[in-house]
């Protein structure tokens, strides 16, 4: 046995040794009928600990919140339009629910510690009092109907943009499978070609369908590229399980269903750039995730997002190559429209895995 | 009178015999404690399985809190305990998974559901309303029976080759569907559809029960609106449950059809495993609407238990009757029919119609009114009330405070837009855990320490009681408030890691914080588990009425028998909330006490007596 076990073999010992202690005194103290805690009120000492317990409280999550205040990148510093006025109803509805926690923990708590039991005291009989009732039933409604109002404007604003935007927005298409995301540009005709599961052949990892000329065009990508300002479009996929691609910064976030595309519009006003300056973090980069339970790696989807000026954006893109043309050189012997065999064409698979 | 015809299924005989009727109890001891028909044995069975299921979820809870806070530090005991699942001593991701989705599942339905709502429906009903056992024993025999199996199927998928269900305990398909997915979706999630289905038919079958014996076998004078809050909230529970879980029972059943006969009710266009399967035109959105029809009630159905115990323990500790009685009962119906008609909410970004989450919306954040109610009169009872604080009532004004804290960022929540951000963060389970997980937990303390000496004759150990609420009041909220800063800071649920991200990688030294929350409250759990089976055998025997209570079951002899009631069952003369009423001597005066024969106060003129309400058997038929 090395001195190391024997060290913490003599602390467990030790350990053991002090409970068994405590365990015989307390045999001791009942066999000679002793109560060293007799004196003990604790209707007094709970009531005391109670209110200890709200001050200490208080300050620890004042201090607390405070804290890690700086680190709430879910509800500080959005890097889109939405994201803005998202921020915004989030911190009015923080102020009504602090003031809520505070108000009733005030009182709740001092009236622990105002009404405790004592002898001779009789409670008052309070059985109702309707008008109360109704003060705490109707400033309650009142309040949500503002915050349901203000949520149901953002909502829609959100999900139902309005035309202008919808021409103006530019198509991106994200993947999931298990466990990485795959990214599509539509490439010069702005146009995303047919993609299916029942295509996927070989380095086709996507399933695109080379009998439409659209596809021929597409881009695939290892980073989500956005230009700042402008409307996005994304088009969500998934090819297995339930995912759901989430550009935090971007406060979106939109569940990938196999079988039934969905999509989400956002218009990136921060680009990495800037938002490095802001976050005074060099190394800062959006990045984006999965949030739908997906599997083992499910914590490891991550993929990193560029926001950029539209010129920037114009020189990446151009310098990206359409995939069909890639697929085309790996096969040189297949046909217009035809998918190729798989075994011959593995190698190029790389172009769509995980950085 | 439909107690004569209870009496004589049991083969009880009142009256005459009632002093001496032990020969009439001569059972087996398998008949008597284990396949038992009588009501408090059933709770008590229903309690001592809760209990254990609790141990073992908060188990898993406490491993998978190392995962957390040290992703990349092996731990040698995780091996000899987990075997394969951690091998050199650091979990698996895919175990990971399989861990947190059996401790939601266990917590959720085998701790809070059948633990808490089992074992008190089954305790207080028939005591509470005067009755002398459930409408059918044998019902309630099997009610148990069934959950006992539900129970031992989920506790052996925890050992079998490919592991227990990992998909989180709402089990979404394609995943839960494919094996090929991840190892839990194979046998393990066959085994918890099976152990589910036994939990609905045992979930059923007390219902139907609770709800009967409510409605029917009330004593005389016990009308609607004089039944304790606890029965109310018993009896919503039931509806709830009678209501939603077929539900998942159908959503069970689909998905078994879809993993085992090849149908696609909810796959579709699926390539995994490196090849495309043939399932096409299901929806895996349709799934989740059945489940959260079934699973957002259910959050009732943990919920309303604990706040119909807290709302008894709370007005007899504060000596006090429970403010507003009727408002209590109104927001309580309110919570339950609202409850279904909100599911939507755990759904605004799976790609439904956006208009629908409006629809949610709208009726989710007006839950917020019902439940803002019974907060402020929770705290209006408190107020120039006599408070004693035993630690029913500590755990009791415990909840009122998880209540008030986790049930306020369900506005941020319930709010489609700012789901968007927060759907899955650590906000969401900050959210649920401090105002279903914590606050109904306290309820069930609550309802333990409180009814501890009518189960077992004997009173729990106050102090241990004490140190047991201060371990876990403050580390629950060491462990869930801090979750708020990591949701806030976009930190992802379902995580194995949180190396992965920079923006979550921040969060990793309060991680460990967290855990050290977690492991404190978890030892805690020690000191109840100690009183619990400690006081049961050598606890000091408890006074017929140790806290002075209004209600009936505080009227049976200390250990009841079969049938409750030696004699006659007692009629009760008013509600069970009048405490401290101005001219008595006492500052209590049992329901079951005629005002004419209640100890006044010098000088002070009693009411003038008045007959007991005939039962109330026409009346339950309106609700």
């Amino acid at each position: 046995m090395d001195a190391q076990s024997l060290l913490s073999l003599t602390k467990w010992l030790l350990v053991f040794i002090f409970f068994l202690v405590i365990y015989s005194m307390a045999l001791v103290l009942r066999l000679k009928k002793i109560d060293p805690f007799k004196e003990w009120n604790p209707t007094k000492i709970n009531g005391g600990l109670m209110m200890l317990f709200f001050i200490v409280g208080t300050i620890a999550a004042v201090w607390s919140s405070a804290y890690w205040f700086p680190k709430f990148a879910l509800v500080l510093d959005p890097a889109s339009e939405h994201g803005v006025s998202l921020d915004r109803m989030f911190w009015r509805t923080m102020i009504v629910s602090i003031a809520v926690v505070v108000v009733t923990h005030t009182i709740l708590f001092y009236f622990l510690w105002r009404y405790q039991d004592r002898p001779g005291q009789k409670a008052l009989y309070y059985p109702h009092n309707n008008k109360l009732e109704v003060i705490w039933t109707v400033v309650p409604a009142i309040v949500m109907t503002i915050l349901i109002a203000d949520g149901v404007r953002n909502w829609h604003d959100i999900m139902d943009p309005d035309e202008a935007t919808k021409e103006a927005s530019i198509d991106v298409e994200l993947t999931g499978r298990q466990f990485q995301w795959d990214i599509r540009y539509p490439g010069v005709d702005k146009e995303l070609g047919q993609a299916h599961v029942k295509y996927i052949s070989g380095a086709n990892t996507l399933g695109l369908n080379f009998d439409d000329v659209k596809t021929h065009d597409d881009i695939l990508a290892t980073e989500l590229h956005l230009p700042v300002g402008v409307p996005v479009h994304v088009h969500i996929r998934s090819m297995d399980v339930l995912h759901s691609p989430t550009l935090m910064q971007f406060r979106v976030k939109m569940d990938a269903v196999p079988g039934m595309p969905t999509n989400f519009y956002f218009t990136p006003s921060v680009t990495t750039k800037e938002m490095r300056e802001i976050k005074g973090d060099p190394e800062f980069e959006y990045e984006m995730s999965c949030q739908q339970i997906c599997g083992g790696a499910h914590y490891n989807m991550r993929r990193v997002v560029v926001v950029e000026t539209m010129e920037e954006y114009q020189k990446w893109l151009s310098e990206q190559k359409a995939f069909y043309t890639t697929f085309k050189e790996m096969n040189p012997g297949m046909d217009e429209g035809k998918t190729a065999d798989a075994g011959d064409i593995k190698e190029i698979g790389t172009l769509t895995s995980t950085n | 009178m439909a107690e004569s015809n209870i009496t004589s299924d049991f083969h009880l005989e009142v009256g005459d015999h009632g002093h001496d009727d032990h020969h009439h109890h001569e059972q087996g001891f398998l008949q008597k404690y284990i396949f038992s028909q009588d009501h408090k044995i059933i709770a008590k069975q229903f309690l001592i399985t809760g209990i254990i299921s609790a141990i073992v979820g908060i188990t898993f809870s406490a491993l998978f809190r190392l995962q957390l806070a040290y992703p990349d530090t092996a731990f040698p005991f995780l091996e000899s305990l987990l075997g394969k699942w951690a091998p050199g001593g650091i979990i698996k991701p895919e175990f990971y998974l399989a861990m947190v989705t059996m401790h939601g599942t266990i917590m959720v339905f085998f701790v809070l559901t059948a633990g808490l709502s089992g074992t008190f429906s089954n305790f207080l009903i028939p005591l509470q309303i005067g009755a002398r056992d459930m409408a059918s024993g044998f019902i309630n025999m099997l009610s148990y029976w069934a959950f006992f199996i539900s129970a031992v199927i989920m506790f052996l998928s925890i050992f079998i080759e490919t592991g227990p269900a990992s998909g989180g305990w709402t089990i979404y398909p394609p995943l839960s569907a494919l094996p090929q997915a991840i190892p839990g979706s194979g046998l393990g999630m066959t085994l918890w559809l099976t152990s589910m289905v036994f939990f609905i038919a045992s979930g059923m079958l007390g219902a139907i029960n609770y709800i009967t014996t409510i409605l029917n076998l009330r004593t005389g004078g016990m009308t609607m609106d004089r039944m304790p809050l606890t029965m109310w909230a018993f009896l919503l529970t039931a509806i709830l449950v009678v209501l939603s879980f077929p539900v998942l029972l159908s959503a069970a059943l689909l998905l078994f059809m879809d993993r085992l006969l090849g149908t696609s009710f909810y796959l579709s266009d699926i390539f995994i495993g490196g090849e495309v399967l043939h399932h096409a035109g299901g929806s895996p959105v349709l799934f989740q609407h059945l489940f959260w029809f079934l699973g957002h009630p259910e959050v009732y159905i943990v919920l309303l238990p604990a706040l119909g115990i807290s709302s008894e323990v709370i007005s007899v500790n504060s000596r006090k009757p429970i403010f507003g009685y009727k408002a209590m009962i109104g927001s309580m119906i309110g919570i339950a029919v609202l409850s279904f008609i909100v599911w939507a909410h755990h759904m605004f970004v799976t790609g439904m119609n956006p208009f629908l989450g409006t629809v949610f919306m709208l009726f989710t954040l007006i839950i917020a009114v019902p439940s803002a109610i019974k907060a402020f009169n929770y705290i209006t009872t408190l107020w120039k009330g006599n408070i004693r604080f035993t630690p029913a009532m500590m755990f009791a004004v415990g909840l009122v405070s998880f209540f008030i804290t986790g049930g306020i960022t369900g506005i941020f929540l319930g709010n489609a837009a700012l789901d968007i951000p927060l759907h899955d963060t650590y906000f969401v389970v900050a959210h649920f855990h401090l105002v279903m997980g914590s606050a109904s937990a306290f309820g069930l303390f609550a309802g333990v320490y409180h009814w501890f000496p009518k189960m077992f004759g004997r009173m729990m150990n106050p102090r241990l009681g004490y140190i047991h609420f201060w371990f876990t009041f403050v580390g629950l909220y060491l462990v869930f408030f801090p979750q708020h800063f990591q949701g806030m800071g976009g930190v992802s649920r379902h995580y194995y890691a949180f190396t992965e991200f920079s923006f979550m990688a921040e969060f990793l030294d309060l991680s460990k914080f967290i855990t050290y929350a977690a492991w404190f409250t978890f030892v805690g759990q020690f000191f109840f588990l100690f009183n619990f089976i400690y006081s049961i055998f050598r606890g000091k025997v408890a006074p017929a009425n140790p806290w002075k209570s209004n209600t009936l079951e505080w009227t049976t002899p200390i250990k009841p028998q079969h049938g409750n009631w030696p004699g006659e069952i007692p009629s009760v003369y008013r509600w069970p909330y009048d405490y401290s009423k101005p001219g008595l001597k006492d500052d209590f005066c049992p329901q079951h006490i005629p005002d004419e024969e209640l100890d006044y106060e010098d000088g002070f003129e009693p009411p003038k007596p008045v007959k007991p309400k005939e039962p109330a058997q026409t009346e339950g038929s309106k609700e």
